[in-house]
């Protein structure tokens, strides 16, 4: 297998997470009853993270668990939302999220399948990114947006990235078991002291 | 009233003023699941002029293509000169502030009431 990263991709130097994968089959259901299942999915997502937390972090007040509980609902959503939309159709690959918890940060990562041009133009995307700061551009792509009617928003990662302060990283892989679709998984990061300062 | 909603949301404009009330959790899947909401709110622009007041106090959740949605009709009203728009908000909800932020960069005539 082949992995390129972009973007940041370090792990948590801590030995002990908290961890929760989920795994969807996207052969199992079509995209639009699907739907329904992202909101539940990140809405877990947060209330799960809101439950551990006093334990990983400093004490917390309610508006600051509200405020991470939001953070995590939002991206879990977004990266959901992404992978379900833009997962290559009739490949039997899952779709997963993968949330990891630490006394440092939280991490959350959703991967899907894709054929080699989609991952090009996600590259490409994640390139001018990784460039420009994330504010312009989520302004830029808000008036793009506002002369046609968006075939896709494209707005999902820069919010993460402009309205979260997350670190962003991507990993493209392509690997024997699949010839011709490459796995892509786009993984954000919070860090609990920005979210718990931001909150305060 | 003209309402729209499903089982997560609900969208409620008042007959005798130009005056919109969300509710729940907007997470529609694109653009075009979207227009109904954009129509009735780009009817207001037509309307006579008085303040277009969209009150979000009680929207929990909003996903990016909603943020599109709100931005395509506060980039509309804005390029009228006349249109008058404010957003009520409500502290509860954390992410208001943010996003109605990055509205008022595309229109800095847009009120926001923090609530």
């Amino acid at each position: 297998m082949t992995t390129e990263t972009l973007g940041d991709c370090r792990k948590s130097s801590e030995e002990h997470c908290e961890y929760l994968n989920l795994s969807f089959s996207p052969l199992s259901a079509p995209l639009q009853s699907r739907w329904r299942n992202n909101g539940l999915s990140a809405d877990f997502l947060g209330d799960y993270v809101t439950t551990f937390l006093p334990t990983a972090s400093e004490p917390l007040d309610g508006s600051g668990q509200q405020a991470i509980r939001h953070a995590v609902t939002y991206i879990a959503n977004e990266l959901l939302e992404n992978a379900m939309k833009y997962h290559e159709r009739g490949v039997d690959i899952p779709i997963g999220i993968h949330l990891e918890l630490s006394k440092e940060q939280i991490s959350i990562r959703a991967s899907n399948g894709v054929n080699p041009e989609q991952a090009r133009h996600y590259r490409d995307f994640v390139e001018q990114i990784l460039k420009e700061d994330a504010g312009e551009l989520l302004v830029r792509q808000l008036e793009i947006n506002s002369g046609q009617v968006p075939e896709k928003s494209c707005l999902g990662l820069l919010t993460i990235l402009n309205d979260y302060s997350a670190r962003l990283g991507w990993e493209f892989d392509s690997g024997p078991e699949s010839p011709g679709i490459m796995i892509v998984t786009t993984r954000a990061v919070l860090s609990l002291k920005d979210l718990a300062g931001a909150a305060a | 009233m003209k309402t729209i909603k499903d089982e997560s949301f609900e969208i409620q404009q008042q007959e005798d003023a130009p005056r919109v009330c969300f509710r729940g959790a907007l997470r529609l899947s694109g653009a075009a699941d979207y227009t109904p909401i954009l129509e009735m709110l780009m009817a207001m622009l037509d309307g006579p002029q008085r303040p277009i007041v969209l009150d979000l106090r009680d929207l929990e959740f909003l996903n990016s293509s909603g943020i599109t949605m709100f931005s395509r009709f506060v980039i509309a009203a804005r390029d009228r000169e006349e249109a008058n728009v404010e957003f009520i908000a409500s502290e509860k909800n954390p992410w208001h502030a943010r996003s109605l932020k990055n509205l008022q960069r595309l229109m800095p005539a847009l009120v926001v009431r923090l609530m």
